[in-house]
């Protein structure tokens, strides 16, 4: 028996209480590509649907001071409308011109992407390589401020508690940083990725600050910290990219899938890292 | 299931119509309004074939809450054409033999639709890009890339 309710909060409070009243039940719907199949497919049988697509706290694509502020109802379409995402977060742009198709980008939203933490997620790779923040409110927990990078738990797990909504995704554009964002899918359009992987270099003399961020290729989507560190004060050489790419390597724990075998990833995520890296080299 | 009131407007018609909270567009549409010819195939947002207007905006209609169509306007196959007339689309889609079965028919009109409201005068690499998630499974899409072509040739004269 499927058993579904709608509520359509008139303010974000209102959101919020109803959330909490219904707690485990709440399910907060903004874009609903997620939601839908997963009703369709008898996955979500029981829930309450709070309608949070219109709210006005949600929207909006803005600079704040040293940041970039999204809501977290803004969709992928309108990311890649935005000239401010465009000019100033392009490793952002980049993904979003990758997403899914121009047809589900008009209702997929970024919040929706974080929230239902696929170990896929496409809007995350990007986001972790600009280190975003993401704010969160319920009424228990108040406002809090989550570094994207703390934010995924497993396959479909995130740190946010049932009644918790994410309001807005935060991240400094980096301006100094060269940024490269690749998606391996089957063909172009509407795939799943195989791997995707954002990484972005501060070059000076010799690299002064690296971010690595790769998707489908562990449990969670992920920052590579230990390689970012090792290649942190280091000249851009082979042997150093080499070994960069084996600290990489055991840096994630991709599965074996339909879309690609265990030792198939392991081997394209060297290739995508070393392509991404002599792809940064070659913007200077 | 408590049900839910809504008002759209679908074709330049308004509806005032009550929705289950899991119902889809795609069934308000075929279902409550019996506009049948937005198709569906997957049925989870895979393949295109209930592709709408909303706003002017393509959608899949498979994907859209009905709750959430509330106060917007819907445009589906049955709106494409002016009574009698087909639009240029139609009428180019015919000319080049750009369907076999017809299943995917309308989700490729309504997506070229939309691509020629934003881009009237799109390149074969936009054409392919806007229609890249409406499968099918006949033509080998190359007529189907030519009729939007030819149609936004027509259009332009108009
Ligand atoms: C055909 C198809 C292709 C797809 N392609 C891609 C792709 O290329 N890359 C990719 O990454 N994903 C893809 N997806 C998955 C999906 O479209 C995305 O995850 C999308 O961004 C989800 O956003 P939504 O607004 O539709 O979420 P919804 O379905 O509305 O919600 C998803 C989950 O997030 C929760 N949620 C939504 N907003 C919030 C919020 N603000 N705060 C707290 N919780 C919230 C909901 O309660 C729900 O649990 C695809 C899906 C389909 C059907
Ligand atoms: S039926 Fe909606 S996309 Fe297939
Ligand atoms: S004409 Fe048969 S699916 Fe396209």
């Amino acid at each position: 028996m499927i058993n579904c309710e709608y509520l359509k909060p008139v303010d974000l409070q209102e959101a919020l209480k109803f959330a909490s009243q219904f707690a485990d039940r709440a399910r907060f719907a903004a874009g609903c590509t997620n939601i839908l199949p997963d009703i369709h497919t008898g996955k979500l049988r029981d829930c309450v649907l709070i309608d949070i697509s219109d709210l006005k706290e949600l929207t909006g694509i803005n600079r704040e001071d040293d940041f970039i502020s999204l809501g977290s109802a803004t969709t992928v379409a309108e990311l890649l409308n935005s000239e401010i995402i465009r000019n100033e977060a392009p490793v952002l742009w980049e993904a979003a011109s990758r997403f899914a198709d121009p047809v589900v980008r008009n209702r997929a939203t970024v919040g929706g992407n974080l929230a239902y933490g696929s170990p896929a997620s496409d809007m995350s790779v990007p986001l972790l390589v600009l280190d975003a923040t993401v704010l969160v409110q319920s009424m228990e927990k108040g406002i809090r401020e989550i570094p994207l990078r703390n934010f995924f738990v497993g396959p479909g797990k995130t740190v946010l508690s049932p009644s918790e909504v994410i309001l807005r995704i935060k991240f400094e554009p980096l301006s100094d940083f060269k940024f490269y964002y690749t998606k391996f899918g089957k063909r172009n359009a509407m795939a799943i990725s195989i791997a995707s992987l954002a990484v972005g270099i501060k070059l000076g003399k010799a690299i002064e600050e690296a971010r690595i961020a790769l998707g489908a290729l562990a449990p969670i989507p992920l920052r590579a910290l230990r390689t970012e560190e090792f290649l942190t004060g280091k000249p851009v050489q082979t042997e150093i990219l080499e070994k960069a790419s084996e600290i990489l390597l055991s840096e994630i724990n991709p599965i074996s899938d339909i879309r690609g075998s265990k030792e198939y990833r392991l081997e394209l995520t060297r290739a995508l890292f070393l392509r991404a890296v002599n792809n940064i080299l070659s913007l200077k | 299931m408590e049900k839910v009131k809504i008002k759209l407007t679908v074709n330049a018609r308004e509806y005032e119509l009550e929705v289950y909270p899991n119902q889809r567009l795609l069934d308000v549409l075929r279902e409550n309004l019996h506009l049948t010819g937005t198709k569906e195939g997957c049925g989870i947002g895979e393949c295109g074939a209930c592709t709408v207007l909303i706003n002017g905006d393509a959608v899949n209609s498979c994907l859209v809450l009905a709750p959430q169509a509330d106060g917007k306007e819907v445009v589906t196959v049955e709106g494409l054409g002016q009574g009698e007339n087909l639009h240029p689309l139609q009428e180019a889609f015919i000319k080049h033999f750009a369907f076999q079965c017809g299943f995917c028919t309308p989700g490729m009109l309504m997506a070229a639709k939309a691509l020629l409201l934003k881009i009237p005068d799109p390149t074969e690499e936009d054409i392919r890009k806007w229609l890249s998630g409406v499968l099918c499974r006949c033509t080998g899409y190359q007529q189907i890339i030519d009729a939007v072509k030819e149609a936004a040739e027509e259009m332009k004269k108009c």
